[in-house]
């Protein structure tokens, strides 16, 4: 029999607006020692569907239909608070997304990593100290004994995740759920989370339900999936039947909105004969004065080297990838090319011009010539501005011209990017998260820069959005013979757009040259770190392959 | 593209009724706050108050200062609804003249307090470092002083007057006000369409009025209609004190402090005014409420 088995489940929620139908007849079944891989977007109601098996729900709005969830011959959506609590975190254990905001900053590690033990088992604070050392040695945290008196923001991101792992598992649970565990953290770091959740699973044999947007993630782990699409399932199956005898046409979409492949040929950049870099960067420093935070003091000696040392060189029309893990310097970089941060020592040539050296009225024109596009586009759009004031703001502030004018080159940025001229009056909480985006490129061709640089555009974007706003840059850029440094995380996308890959690694580009040798032929260990992370949207390749591990001290 | 965009120029660029009219956050807002039903009868009593506070001088048959020491005091009758104080003046009209004074205190010495809080906020706010530094520290000394002193040593120096008592009072709230602020826009200064409106070459006047200010005015508003209130107390407490409005002119706290004088014999001259003031506060502090829920971003996500 099925350790957990979901029927017919219905979640409904009750909002101001009308009957959001999140979760619609989801149903499943847990083998013991089983991994389930549930698949979707956001909004898909993947999530909802998990926290309502252990009551994590905001009842209301939400409210549960109809549907049963038996565990051990009850039913877990008729549980009583008092009995449901029992199995939360004893029986069912969950590990959350982001590591940073899940452990409470004010108790120690230790105080976190009993607490489960001490409330559901009657044990003594001594054995469950030794437990919970026992389990952080098992997630592979160094010096479990003297770092249990931690506090949790001495550790870093993929070490927190570990933590919450070892808190999950400290008290034997039978069932795991993790809810995209891995997306929060860089690739590497990633790729070690998911070996380590891969460890357990055969060691301990406990049945894992495995939340992810990513394909590539689930494929290495998952025995079965299914892909939820805006509250149904669209598709189950085995691992090897979802990715290999693909039914439905939403997981097809799924599966190739990754970008596996190199650039498109009609996308390849050739340079013509002797033809001059138009962007130059020459040794560029950027350091951070540390201070220790006291009312009085003033800056020290110690800095931290945020852009150590950078030189590269772009022709025009050319686009480079920066890849890195986050703390690299790869945004710092971006911003010292915008001018956002001071620089510490270096040059930035620009068509000729150095950017380093443009103050007032000068550097007002010079913007015009470079332009960003940012991360986040719910934070980048001012709330409060229409589609038409926040285009036609950018185009005012360079140049004065007529209200029709303006109206006219709005309206060809928005067919530009693919909006309708409709929506010029919209206001961009309006928008989806992809639509917003496209609104910001807008705004930053809206000055027809020579330079474009493009900070993690689409890591806040669901995969079948990325692609979309992939090909739109892609093209965008061909258009207008733009100079582009898309920076990313992600690798994939970075082969798929680029011609040039510079590789980050603690301030310094540790690997340059071009994408498809860097990707086809590392030569930095970092590099081919980085490349063997990536997780790879075929089960086969993924249960096989080696990864390459490397340590601090043999890059530096 | 080339193509369409010159067709749709030519059709004067851009068939505007076609354009799909978006609702701002500020509609949004106003539909939310239209649901809640406590906010909205918050709202109606205050604008009540404001459109009879205007119209006192023609709807009223008594005036404010005329004695009747013949009269007396009276309790309410069909010819003094609320009846009349021990001078024989009507309660009604006394009352009224005196939201005339106390909501107008509160709207100004407000306005003064807005004016100046958001100003200094703002600068001290997105400048930072050593700016902010030396601006949040005056507001710090300016807080230190006590505040009753403070407006004791005004009133002597200066000599009573209405316009002083503005002047006082906002001059006393805008420090909270303008640390509200700054905190805003330090906040507001870390996103990144701040960022994008630099490298587009706006300069900061333009940064600070277009998108920074814009974005702290649903925290501002909302600590607005908390400040009202609190200003209409601090009068009613300094005219109790007697530093405030001189008879013959009456406000709400004037009103109150005689009626507490003669609590015993004639307590309507004591309940009437009391239940104004409170029923204003009250309004006012709902709406302020219900401006809170409805501004909240958060709420708008469920």
């Amino acid at each position: 029999m099925a350790l957990l088995t979901v029927k017919d489940l219905h979640i409904h929620f009750h909002t101001r607006n009308g009957i959001v139908k999140a979760v619609n007849g989801v149903e499943f079944s847990l083998e013991k020692g089983e991994t389930l891989g549930i698949v979707g977007e956001s909004g898909s109601g993947k999530t909802v569907c998990c926290y309502s098996l252990l009551g994590l729900l905001p009842t209301p709005p939400a409210r549960i239909e109809s549907g049963s969830a038996m565990f051990e011959g009850n039913d877990l959506l008729n549980m009583s608070e008092q009995d449901l609590r029992k199995i939360r975190g004893n029986r069912i254990a969950m590990i959350f997304q982001d590591p940073m905001t899940s452990l409470n900053p004010f108790m120690k590690l230790g105080e976190q990593l009993t607490e489960p033990l001490t409330t559901h088992n009657d044990i003594s604070k001594q054995e469950a100290r030794k437990r919970a050392i026992a389990a952080m040695q098992e997630v592979g945290i160094p010096e479990p004994e003297r770092r249990i008196d931690c506090y949790p923001h001495e550790f870093s991101g993929g070490m927190r995740q570990r933590v919450m792992i070892a808190m999950a598992l400290v008290t034997e649970p039978d069932i795991l759920i993790a809810d995209e565990p891995t997306t929060a953290l860089d690739v590497t770091i990633q790729a070690q989370i998911l070996d380590l959740i891969k460890k357990l699973q055969r060691e301990r044999s406990i049945s894992v339900i495995f939340i992810s947007h990513d394909l590539g993630v689930i494929a290495g782990c998952a025995d079965k999936i299914i892909v939820m699409h805006e509250g149904n399932i669209v598709e189950s199956g085995t691992t090897d039947e979802i990715y290999y005898q693909t039914k439905h046409d939403y997981t097809k979409k799924l599966l190739n909105a990754i970008p596996s492949s190199a650039k498109p040929e009609s996308a390849v950049f050739h340079a013509e004969e002797g033809s001059e870099p138009i962007f130059k960067i020459d040794g560029l420093l950027t350091h951070f004065p540390i201070s220790d935070g006291g009312v009085f003091s003033g800056k020290t000696d110690e800095c931290c080297k945020a852009v150590d040392d950078v030189s590269l060189q772009l022709l025009e029309g050319e686009t480079l990838g920066l890849v890195g893990e986050s703390g690299c310097g790869k945004s710092t970089m971006a911003k010292s090319i915008m001018r956002l941060v001071d620089i510490t020592a270096g040059s930035i040539t620009l068509n000729g011009k150095d950017l380093t050296r443009l103050e007032g009225e000068e550097l007002k024109t010079a913007r015009a010539e470079f332009q960003m596009v940012f991360q986040d586009p719910y934070a980048s759009l001012n709330p409060r501005m229409t589609v038409y004031d926040l285009l036609a703001e950018a185009i005012y502030v360079q140049k004065n011209c007529s209200k029709d004018e303006l109206l006219k080159q709005v309206v060809s940025l928005m067919d530009d990017v693919g909006l309708p001229a409709k929506a010029i009056r919209k206001y961009p909480h309006e928008f989806s998260g992809g639509q917003r985006q496209r609104i910001a490129i807008a705004r930053a061709l809206a000055l027809k820069p020579r330079l474009l640089i493009a900070d993690e555009p689409v890591s806040a974007l669901d995969v079948t959005i990325q692609a979309q706003i992939l090909d739109l840059l892609l093209e965008l850029v061909k258009k207008y013979q733009i100079t582009m440094i898309f920076i990313s995380h992600d690798l994939s996308v970075v082969r798929y757009l680029t011609d040039r890959t510079a590789v980050m690694y603690g301030g310094k580009i540790v690997e340059y040259g071009n994408t498809e040798d860097v990707f086809n032929n590392p030569q930095h260990l970092y590099t081919k770190s980085l490349l063997s992370a990536i997780p790879i949207a075929d089960p086969n390749k993924e249960r096989t392959r080696q990864r390459v591990a490397y340590t601090a001290d043999q890059i530096a | 593209m080339t193509q369409s965009s010159e067709t749709t120029a030519e059709q004067s660029i851009i068939d505007l009724d076609s354009v799909e009219s978006g609702t701002s956050l500020w509609e949004d807002a106003w539909n939310r706050l239209q649901q809640n039903k406590l906010a909205m009868f918050g709202l109606y009593v205050v604008s009540f108050m404001i459109i009879i506070a205007l119209l006192t001088p023609w709807i009223t048959p008594y005036s404010y200062f005329e004695q009747d020491l013949d009269l007396g005091a009276t309790a309410p009758s069909a010819a003094h609804w609320l009846g009349t104080d021990t001078l024989g003046r009507d309660l009604l009209t006394r009352i009224m003249y005196g939201s005339r004074i106390s909501l107008m205190v509160g709207f100004l010495a407000t306005a003064v307090a807005l004016s100046i809080g958001v100003l200094w906020g703002t600068v001290s706010g997105y400048f930072g470092g050593r700016v902010d530094a030396f601006m949040m520290r005056t507001v710090d000394i300016l807080y230190a002083l006590p505040f009753t002193i403070f407006i004791i040593l005004l009133m002597v120096v200066f000599g009573r007057n209405i316009l002083l008592l503005f002047m006082a009072i906002g001059a006393v709230e805008w420090l909270t006000m303008a640390r509200i602020v700054r905190g805003q826009v330090l906040s507001i200064r870390q996103q990144e369409y701040i960022d994008a409106a630099i490298t587009m070459g706006l300069p900061k006047r333009q940064i600070m009025l277009r998108h920074v200010i814009p974005n702290t005015l649903g925290t501002i508003i909302i600590y607005v209609t908390l400040t009202i209130p609190n200003v209409i107390l601090l009068e009613s407490f300094l005219s109790f004190l007697g530093l405030g409005v001189q008879p013959p002119q009456s406000s709400w706290g004037l009103l109150i402090s005689y009626g507490v004088e003669t609590m015993e014999e004639y307590p309507w001259l004591l309940i009437f005014p009391a239940v104004v003031l409170s029923v204003t506060l009250f309004s006012l502090n709902f709406l302020g409420d219900g401006l809170r829920d409805a501004l909240d971003p958060k709420a708008s996500r469920d």
